[in-house]
């Protein structure tokens, strides 16, 4: 549906690099990454509002670097909605309609089946300066569905929404998505959102992609450690690879093959990936899952809504992050506090192993 | 001490709008002084004076001619300022802006030169039949040249408050270039873009040096008033110029009207 090749786009200092990006029809692609990675710059360049230097932009198979944005059928909705002030709801909802020149009662009824879908009956005949966030964000995503894109085009949608709201609202994107088959380009800093919402993750960070795949193998797999970082991955623990594929850490060795280090010669450096959840406080039953076991001492304790948050030293100087929940603490029959000594082992699944650093 | 924040409040804003009320006392006790002295009987027959009349009439015509004419120009150029960045913009920015500086006498003077009957601008229009010298087309020219900074510059500021997003959406959903333009930032910029053109009638109405220098005749009213001072003394010339006051002060106490009628709507 969406073919990127290698686009270069310049604006004053900042570049887009050699961009490539495939989004498939109906598919919800997240684009992720931190702010001021140049998210909102592809997008636009996608719309057609930047000047494309190098390489090209296909649309169901057709080269569109050079048409204009009003040439190109894709919806777009902004983190503030960009609502047309002066306009009523309805006038907004209609504005691309009454462009391409259709009114009549197919046209209303058309305008009247999406309104009905996203609850906006009500609220036809207000200004956009009377509308709640919430209310905004469905009328900017009816403006844009009424002209069926071919693409939509989601720059932070939930980020200038209270937190109730956005729950609800990306609930709402997803059963927008499922019911109206649209294809979706959404793009966020937001981890919770890229995973709900997501079929496919492209990461982004300063003006490339660094790695684009469905959300399980870019959480499992990631490519190098920037990748790791933006995925939230608490720990990553450099090591070297030491004989017969011993994996030689800080911690101490591991013994267990682990994804990604097959193929890695004597000597080669890596990093391993190890989400807080592998990492699990023992409570006397012994497992042959686990690619690590030893004692640590607990560093520090930090309540998080729902989780508590451990962080473990270990007397090599590594320190290891995990998430319990309180049940869990519960269940382990003994005070965790500051200073105690704690039996942990990490989880074979959900380790992986990045070669270089 | 207790209660210092209040007294330094109060004397804070004792002292603040002193200060503010001097200066409005500046503009209105002159103004009222000049309009309660006058005679109504002088009054009602400066009103009656037809060529009294026919110059403010004159006046109010002409500026706003030069508004027109400026709003053409001016609201292309003002989006341009408020829209790209180019090599030299805050050089074209100070040009707009040069008019205010200068002597109004010195821009009549140098508008005689490019559109004087000797010269080569003048020359080409006088061919098509449009004389800019002791024309009603001359006044209009010299009221531009000194006012359109008014215009152009409450333009710039309209545009420049339009989130730049509502045209690039306007332009996803199907609209060209044109109709962004005048569908979105237009209609958006459409209440700065009136005061500001008000403000520029208003200061083409009021302008004196550079009109006198380009077209003596016809007169508009600031010039009667002159010559009405200089042939007859401060009598004969003070109830032309009450009526103009008061006639201009209720046309634009009924724009403002119109204008915030229009931000409630």
């Amino acid at each position: 549906m969406l073919h990127l090749q290698n686009i270069r786009v310049t604006l004053g200092s900042f570049h887009l690099k050699d961009i490539s990006l495939d989004v498939k029809r109906g598919e919800y692609t997240v684009l992720l990454g931190p702010t001021g990675t140049g998210k909102t710059v592809l997008l636009e360049t996608i719309a057609g509002m930047h000047r494309v230097e190098r390489g090209s932009i296909f649309l169901q198979g057709k080269d569109v670097t050079r048409l204009p944005p009003e040439k190109r059928n894709l919806g777009v909705v902004y983190q503030d909605y960009a609502l047309f002030p002066h306009l009523t709801v309805r006038k907004n909802i209609a504005f691309g309609l009454k462009l391409r020149g259709r009114r009549g009662n197919k046209t209303e009824e058309t305008i009247k089946k999406m309104t009905d879908f996203l609850g906006l009956g009500a609220i036809l005949d207000r200004r956009p300066a009377y509308l709640s966030g919430g209310e905004r964000q469905r009328v900017a995503l009816a403006r844009a569905l009424v002209l069926e894109p071919y693409v939509l085009l989601l720059d932070e949608p939930l980020s200038a929404l209270d937190r109730s709201t956005r729950d609800r609202l990306r609930r709402e994107l997803k059963r927008i998505h499922r019911e109206i088959g649209v294809t979706i380009l959404h793009i966020t800093h937001d981890l919770t959102e890229a995973f709900f919402l997501a079929d496919h993750v492209a990461v982004m960070k300063d003006g490339s992609i660094l790695q684009h795949d469905i959300p399980e193998q870019v959480l499992k797999r990631p490519r190098n450690r920037a990748v790791a970082e933006l995925l939230g991955i608490e720990n990553l623990v450099p090591g070297t690879m030491g004989k017969k594929g011993v994996l030689l850490t800080s911690l101490g060795p591991l013994n267990l093959p682990i994804p990604g280090s097959q193929g890695m010669k004597t000597g080669n450096e890596f990093l391993l990936t190890i989400p807080g959840w592998c990492v699990e406080v023992l409570t006397g039953r012994d497992n042959a899952r686990y690619v690590w076991k030893g004692t640590m001492i607990v560093a520090a304790v930090n309540f998080m809504d729902g989780l508590v948050e451990l962080e473990l030293s270990h007397p090599g100087g590594e320190r290891l992050r995990t998430r319990l929940s309180r049940r869990e603490i519960g269940n382990m029959g003994i005070d965790v506090e500051v200073g105690v000594e704690l039996q942990v082992g990490i989880l074979k699944e959900g380790v992986y192993c990045i070669s270089g650093r | 001490m207790v209660g210092g924040f209040f007294w330094d409040m109060n004397s804070f804003r004792t002292i603040i709008w002193g200060l503010g009320t001097i200066l409005v006392l500046i503009v209105v006790v002159p103004l009222l002084r000049m309009i309660l002295a006058a005679d109504p009987m002088v009054l009602r027959s400066t009103v009656a004076d037809a060529e009294v009349m026919r110059s403010i009439l004159l006046t109010l015509r002409c500026a706003l001619w030069a508004t027109l004419f400026c709003a053409f120009f001016g609201i292309p150029l003002a989006y341009i300022l408020a829209r790209w960045q180019f090599p030299g913009r805050s050089l074209v920015q100070g040009i707009i802006d040069l008019p205010v500086m200068i002597p109004h006498t010195a821009a009549g003077i140098a508008l005689l030169m490019i559109y004087g009957r000797k010269f080569f601008v003048g020359k080409v229009f006088a061919s098509v039949g449009l004389s800019f010298v002791g024309t009603e087309a001359g006044i209009s020219l010299a009221m531009a040249f000194v006012s359109l900074p008014f215009l152009v510059n409450a333009a710039r500021d309209g545009f420049l408050s339009i989130n730049p997003r509502l045209e690039r959406v306007a332009r996803t959903l199907g609209a060209s270039p044109w109709e962004a333009f005048f569908k979105v930032s237009l209609p958006l910029a459409w209440r700065p873009i009136l005061s500001g053109g008000i403000m520029m009638w208003a200061r083409g109405i009021s302008e004196f040096g550079a009109v006198i220098v380009l077209a003596y005749h016809p007169m508009t009213a600031p010039v009667l008033i002159w010559e009405r001072f200089e042939s007859y003394g401060l009598k004969y010339a003070r109830p032309v110029a009450v009526v103009l006051i008061l006639l201009c002060l209720i046309i634009f106490a009924a724009l403002r009207a119109i204008a915030a009628k229009r931000r409630e709507a």
